[in-house]
């Protein structure tokens, strides 16, 4: 899915990106991992598709690929519409499922003027 | 948890006093004075608002049937005047109903946030050596003329100045760390004057405790010093006729009440050790000679009524009564909160008397030790559901009753006199029975209609962290678990989802009535606990009798239940071992106004802001009111106001009982788990509270005693 970037090769990695990247494939593969025990156990299979986004984000990431944004930001929107659908407007209940979801959100925008200027 | 490790030099104390224990003091030989009444009737409520003394045993409160009756007795029966509370706060409960609410109006709630510090009085009681991570004072003085009087952690009795926070005198009983059971706590004393002793006698008024090590303690109230004429020299051994001495197994941390002149006290039998455990019996001492009065042993009432025979022991491992009863002086009855048996999460090896007097409020004739009525809260208890607190008298809707809160949030109000519920109980049905002991879990359990503090059952959805990730753990955890909601039973295959928890619902802080304005105050726990029956051969756990050191982890983390297949471990508050956080969203705990006439919510509110909590225990310093776990109870005053500490968050704090808005705060040096007081000195009112922590709530610990008024 990332093999057009390999066509241009990198002026420079942005380190910082690279390691948002990891950080993210990180955080995906537990929650991929303990998303999968949850389904086994009859339990919700959000965290094991979000962590199936994570993933795919942190490997765009590590890439230095645009489409590590658009890959989260759908991530990001599921993740809205889960947590609004499981709990509403119930702001305790929302702390755990928006707050790092979104901290990340931010994380990955600000690797936007990176990853535009690799584009170019 | 911490695990306050051991030294050597308890080793060595516990040896060395190990002789000196061993001294059982002698059997009084001479028989209770109540040795002649033990065949007297239930007494007739309608011949006991007689105050008078001398009254003839026709109209004292134990009519004997053909019985002598010695009349120094009968008149020590009777009822006796008691004091008011306003000016003072003579009875642990406040008043003689327990109500906690005082008619004090000078502090409202447009002048309470001038409150300032009166004084801070330290006792200088803070854990030393083994008694590192035990302490839990919980302690709420009395204010009676002058002075303040209270008991310290170590049950030091303390007289204190109550204008200035003086120290008038102190005592201490010299109770070793050992004896410490599940916490260090002495939540108070009683206070009894002798009706027939002359003002200026020794110990005509006298401060009663009980101690850790199991004790009554009675010494005057003019300057501390041992009672005499009580006991042995101010002292009566509760030891007496429990069996075998184990320092930490057998402790009373509750004050005892005096009904009639009977010094009545329970005491805790620590949770989860064996089934062949110290006896929950209940006892009624003379409170003039510290004489046993009467004995009440749920499983042998007649026969151990004046005492076991000789060379035998009060019936082990039956339920005890380690919470605060409530005196009724009028009907000459008290109240008993009883708890469970010892064992708390396995029930087929009970007898049918524990099964019919655990968890249950009982009332007995505190003249003759006799049961009048009970009424239970569970059937066959495995939860842990101990009935913990106090419970409050007043007259509803024309009837003399009693209000009884439970650890599962249900509020019941009964006939004081025949035990009857004056308001709906319902019955749940269906209940699921479970693997390990299906026969002996209840089908069904009762339930109050009128009002319950109790929330819904919980979701998956319901996990909660900080992250996904904690949450998805916790969300695992619950998939995991047997739980098909309130009265899962226990299991061990998986682990089980017990909520409410063991805390409550309403706890010892048990709940302030304003009778005037017809509301309830119920501060309350929202927490679950996440609790696995473990297998004999799996129990690493040895009981108290067996231990060389001593665990200081929560109740219930890992308690071998000897005599039981399975030991029992808790996860008190279901907490992710990693960032220590509840696996459930807040609050953990709330404060609700209830209206006494209907039953219904006035208004509700999460009690505690997270300035002291937050992921991995660091101190968030956020002012959000999330509604912390909380211990301790409130007291409510005619000028429209709540003061209350009890959560987490160190805060003492003044509510609106009309809008439960928090109009004041004051941050408390150490926890705040104790109950508060109002009282008046010289026409200035004050509210005071005790400051000292609790190693279960995880405060700091600390000796304050705080007084605050208005400016003068």
């Amino acid at each position: 899915m990332v093999a057009h970037s390999t066509t241009t090769v990198p002026r420079h990695r942005n380190w910082a990106v690279t390691i948002l990247g990891w950080v993210c494939v990180l955080l995906g593969l537990l929650l991929l991992a303990g998303g999968v025990w949850l389904i086994v156990l009859g339990g919700s299979w959000y965290y094991a598709l979000a962590g199936i986004g994570l993933i795919a984000t942190g490997l765009l990431l590590t890439r230095q690929h645009m489409a590590a944004v658009w890959v989260y930001l759908v991530t990001w929107l599921g993740t809205v519409a889960w947590a609004w659908w499981e709990v509403g407007d119930d702001w305790w209940m929302q702390v755990p499922r928006l707050l790092a979801p979104t901290l990340i959100l931010i994380l990955v925008l600000l690797c936007l003027p990176a990853l535009y200027r690799r584009g170019r | 948890m911490p695990r306050t490790p051991y030294s050597l030099a308890l080793v060595a104390a516990l040896t060395a006093a190990g002789p000196l224990l061993a001294q059982d003091e002698p059997a009084p030989d001479t028989l209770p004075a109540t040795d002649a009444a033990p065949d007297a009737e239930a007494a007739d409520p309608a011949t006991e608002t007689d105050t008078d003394i001398g009254a003839d045993t026709g109209d004292a409160g134990a009519p004997a049937e053909g019985d002598e009756v010695p009349a120094e007795v009968a008149a020590a029966r009777a009822p006796q005047p008691q004091p008011e509370v306003g000016a003072d706060w003579p009875f642990w409960g406040g008043d003689t109903d327990a109500t906690r609410y005082t008619p004090l109006d000078q502090i409202t709630p447009q002048n309470v946030s001038q409150l300032e510090r009166v004084f801070e009085y330290h006792t200088g009681d803070l854990p030393e050596g083994t008694a590192e991570g035990t302490y839990s004072p919980e302690v709420t003085p009395l204010k009676i003329g002058d002075d303040l009087l209270m008991c310290s952690a170590m049950n030091i009795l303390i007289s204190v100045d109550a204008a200035t926070g003086d120290e008038n005198w102190r005592f201490d009983p010299g109770v070793p760390n050992e004896a410490i059971p599940y916490g260090a706590t002495c939540r108070g004393v009683a206070v009894w004057t002798d009706p027939e002793a002359a003002e200026d006698e020794p110990c005509a008024t006298r401060v009663i405790q009980g101690t850790l090590d199991a004790k009554i303690v009675a010494v005057d109230i003019a300057d501390g010093s041992p009672c005499e004429s009580f006991g042995e020299n101010g002292t009566v051994d509760l030891w007496q006729d429990i069996g075998e001495r184990v320092p930490g197994w057998y402790a009373v941390t509750a004050p005892p009440v005096v009904v009639r002149g009977v010094v009545v006290t329970g005491a805790q039998v620590k949770d989860g050790q064996a089934e062949d455990s110290p006896s929950g019996v209940i006892r009624g001492f003379d409170a003039r000679t510290g004489e046993l009065a009467w004995a009440w042993d749920l499983a042998a009432p007649e026969e151990n009524r004046n005492g076991p025979p000789e060379g035998e022991v009060y019936t082990r491992g039956t339920p005890n009564m380690w919470t605060t009863a409530t005196a009724d002086e009028e009907l000459g009855y008290v109240y008993l909160p009883m708890g469970n048996s010892a064992v708390d999460y396995y029930g087929s090896n009970r007898s049918e008397a524990e099964n019919e007097f655990a968890t249950s409020l009982v009332a007995l004739d505190a003249t003759t030790g006799e049961e009048v009525w009970h009424f239970q809260t569970v059937i066959n208890d495995v939860w842990d559901y101990d009935l913990g607190s106090q419970a409050t008298l007043l007259d509803w809707q024309g009837t003399p009753a009693i209000l009884l809160p439970s650890k599962q949030g249900d509020i019941y109000i009964l006939d004081r006199a025949t035990g009857e519920p004056l308001t709906p109980v319902g019955e749940l049905t269906d209940l699921p029975q479970g693997e390990i002991e299906p026969d002996y879990i209840s089908e069904t359990q009762p339930y109050s209609e009128w009002h319950t503090l109790r929330m819904e059952p919980l979701e998956p959805k319901d996990a909660w962290g900080a992250t996904p990730l904690d949450q998805l753990w916790c969300r695992i955890q619950f998939h995991r678990a047997n739980y098909q909601g309130y009265f899962t039973p226990p299991s061990s295959d998986a682990p089980w989802i017990q909520y409410p928890g063991y805390n409550g619902g309403s706890d010892w802080g048990s709940v302030a009535v304003d009778t005037e304005r017809g509301i309830i105050v119920a501060n309350y726990n929202d927490i679950p606990n996440y609790n696995r029956l473990v297998p004999r051969e799996e129990v690493e756990g040895v009981p108290i009798y067996e231990q060389d050191e001593r665990g200081t982890g929560p109740e219930g983390a890992a308690d071998p239940q000897v005599g039981a297949p399975y030991g029992i471990n808790v996860n008190a508050g279901w907490r992710n071992p990693v960032t220590g956080m509840p696996c459930v969203a807040p609050p953990y705990g709330g404060i609700r106004a209830i209206d006494l006439e209907t039953g219904e919510t006035v208004w509700d509110r999460p009690l505690g802001t997270a300035r002291r909590n937050g992921p991995f225990g660091i101190p968030s310093y956020l002012p959000l009111n999330i509604g912390t776990p909380n211990n301790g109870g409130s007291v409510v005053t005619a000028g429209g106001l709540i003061f209350i500490a009890a959560a987490t968050d160190n805060l003492f704090r003044a509510i609106d009982i009309e809008t439960g808005e928090t109009l004041w705060s004051d941050v408390l040096p150490a926890g705040g788990q104790a109950n508060p007081i109002a009282y008046e000195v010289n026409g200035r009112q004050y509210v005071l509270v005790t400051a000292m922590g609790h190693h279960f709530m995880e405060t700091p610990v600390g000796d304050s005693v705080i007084a605050y008024a208005l400016p003068e």
